[in-house]
């Protein structure tokens, strides 16, 4: 383990060694930036006139505001990840650097490990950005520091879940161009998929000549696929838990997503000795 | 140290390399010859576990390559060929990295970086960024990472490919002052290369190998009967002088003043032929056995190989 550590700090030192760490970190900080200032003004206004908007009474500061802002920062990952996760393996294949990390004592587990330690930190500097704005929530209102806490922790949970995925995806390919644009790809695939979901209605109609046991096998099926467009997208796991409630079937999720992603790095790269 | 037993690495169904098996002694340095594309880098690749064999086995210092890929790793340095760097990093802080993945303890890396510089010749350069490094500076970079952690066994690519000569020479001598200490096995197709620093050639040719012995035996035999003689004087009186002498088999001209005489059997004609000329005013300015070089070894052995195939 003290190699992946090594491979970590490399690989998190040549980040800030080029521009695009500065890029990253300063891209994000503008965006969600703006969203902060957006979602505290219209959250003002509706507080200062809330039948204007169609509430009677003050909204739920923690609900209408604080979440969806934690969400937004999480979700502008689907823009910034693909930045940070698509140098990892990638990179190296293309550089030829692969052989230097492949012919030196490394295990394959000090790779994933070292590789995706170092996007976590790439993460935590992100993290850092927000948590900014989480303490000029908690100096102006109400909202209890641990609520504000447990929601950095779903931000950092949830974009930790979005860089298994990429560094898996930066596995499979050498070049980075394509291991961005396909990790994009599956995460506003999946996004777009959340968004749906809300709209599915529970059951569907199914054409009454058809034999009964097809018609409940149709329902299944039709029931599986909306229960998978519900649950499979990595930010509709993060609504409730923003709100500061621990809901243990949520981060069992981000865990369950991100083991299943490394699990299928270690594949990824493995598939060297029998690819030829 | 280095056990390779028919090693055959396919890429579909193309041979890359097919039944290669050699050994290497501790301390020797070997050179892999070969034309380019003969399979050097990838029997190469194979030994330090980054491509799998296809069939057959490879041991270095004791462990099979593909059993204990990392115990292979921490005895071994390799400088792959094109030595690929991380542009973005410092000399010594990509050293100093190696360094902490090759396990060199936190006190003494800064001790181990500065050896491996010095030794490599490449010292003042530690602040220097890898991307604006020269071609010849890298090459040290990679050599330099290879030599971290002092591993037993040395494996180099091409060591010194787009080097300029006075590189070249450095280089060269670099690596031979490491036979000291390590097994050295290193590929080139630079024919010279090998006759300067290698005490055994393996010359690989299409995948296979095509003659393994030490420099000693292979430029060995042939020719060796054979005198170069160089004389003033006319042509035809000189070839008949030559021809008269005892113990002659054949006299020709090869060039303007040049000539080749073979003795009979191998006998060794020199002084007779010495004499004889210096008494016919000949003008005798120069005498010497024709050797065989590494290039007619290697030229005559590739030309078999490829007219067993065709």
């Amino acid at each position: 383990m003290r190699n992946a550590w090594a491979v970590c700090k490399r690989e998190f030192a040549s980040f800030f060694l080029t521009p695009v760490g500065y890029i990253i970190v300063g891209t994000y900080a503008a965006i969600s930036g703006l969203g902060f200032a957006a979602s505290f003004i219209k959250f003002c206004q509706i507080t200062m006139a809330p039948s204007e908007f169609g509430y009677e009474g003050i909204p739920d500061f923690e609900e209408l505001m604080l979440s969806q802002f934690l969400v937004f920062c999480g979700q502008l990952m689907l823009f910034i990840g693909p930045l940070i996760t698509m140098r990892l393996l990638a990179e190296e294949r293309n550089r030829g650097t692969m052989e230097l990390l492949l012919t030196h004592p490394l295990r394959d587990r000090d790779i994933v490990f070292g590789k995706y330690l170092a996007s976590l930190g790439i993460v935590t500097v992100l993290m850092g950005v927000v948590a900014v704005y989480l303490m000029i929530i908690g100096q102006y209102t109400e909202v209890e520091p641990a609520v504000l806490v447990f929601g950095l922790v779903t931000v950092f949970l949830m974009s930790a879940a979005f860089m298994s995925l990429g560094l898996f995806v930066s596995a499979l390919t050498g070049s980075q161009i394509t291991a961005a644009i396909l990790t994009f790809a599956l995460w506003f695939i999946s996004y777009i998929l959340g968004t749906f979901a809300d709209n599915l209605p529970e059951a569907v109609s199914v054409p009454s000549q058809w034999a009964g046991a097809l018609q409940s096998f149709a329902l299944f099926v039709y029931g599986i696929f909306r229960q998978l467009a519900i649950e499979l997208p990595l930010d509709g796991h993060a609504e409730q838990m923003t709100q500061g409630i621990f809901e243990p079937a949520d981060i069992a999720y981000y865990i369950l997503f991100i083991s299943l992603f490394l699990f299928l790095t270690f594949r990824a790269l493995e598939s060297r000795k029998w690819r030829a | 140290m280095i056990e390779v037993n028919k090693l055959t690495k396919l890429y579909g169904t193309v041979a890359a390399i097919e039944d290669v098996s050699f050994e290497v002694a501790q301390g020797e340095i070997i050179g892999f010859l070969g034309p380019n594309g003969a399979g050097k880098s990838t029997t190469m690749r194979i030994l330090t576990g980054f491509t799998p064999a296809t069939s057959g086995s490879a041991k270095v210092a004791g462990f099979h390559v593909e059993d204990h890929p990392v115990e292979v790793k921490r005895r071994l340095g390799y400088m792959p060929e094109n030595v690929p760097l991380y542009p973005e990093m410092l000399v010594t802080s990509f050293l100093s990295y190696v360094a902490e993945v090759k396990g060199v303890p936190r006190r003494e890396r800064k001790k181990e970086v500065d050896r491996v510089m010095e030794r490599s010749g490449l010292q003042g350069m530690g602040k220097r960024i890898l991307r604006n490094l020269s071609k010849g500076y890298r090459q040290r970079v990679g050599l330099a990472q290879a030599l971290i952690g002092n591993p037993p066994v040395l494996i180099l690519d091409e060591p010194t490919v787009g080097l300029d000569p006075k590189q070249i020479i450095e280089i060269r001598q670099m690596i031979k002052s490491l036979a000291e200490e390590h097994t050295v096995l290193l590929s080139t197709h630079i024919l010279p290369e090998v006759s300067m620093i290698c005490e055994r050639v393996i010359i690989i040719n299409r995948g296979r190998i095509v003659a393994q012995d030490t420099m000693k035996n292979l430029t060995r035999g042939g020719d060796e009967a054979a005198l170069e003689v160089e004389a003033g004087g006319v042509t035809e009186t000189v070839l008949a002088v030559l021809r008269g002498v005892e113990g002659v088999e054949k006299a020709d001209r090869i060039g303007p003043g040049r000539y080749v005489v073979e003795g009979k059997d191998g006998e060794d004609v020199r002084e007779a032929v010495s004499a004889v000329l210096v008494s016919n005013n000949c003008h005798l300015t120069g005498l010497q056995r024709r050797a065989r070089t590494l290039e007619d070894v290697f030229v005559s052995v590739v030309a078999a190989d490829r007219g067993v195939e065709s």
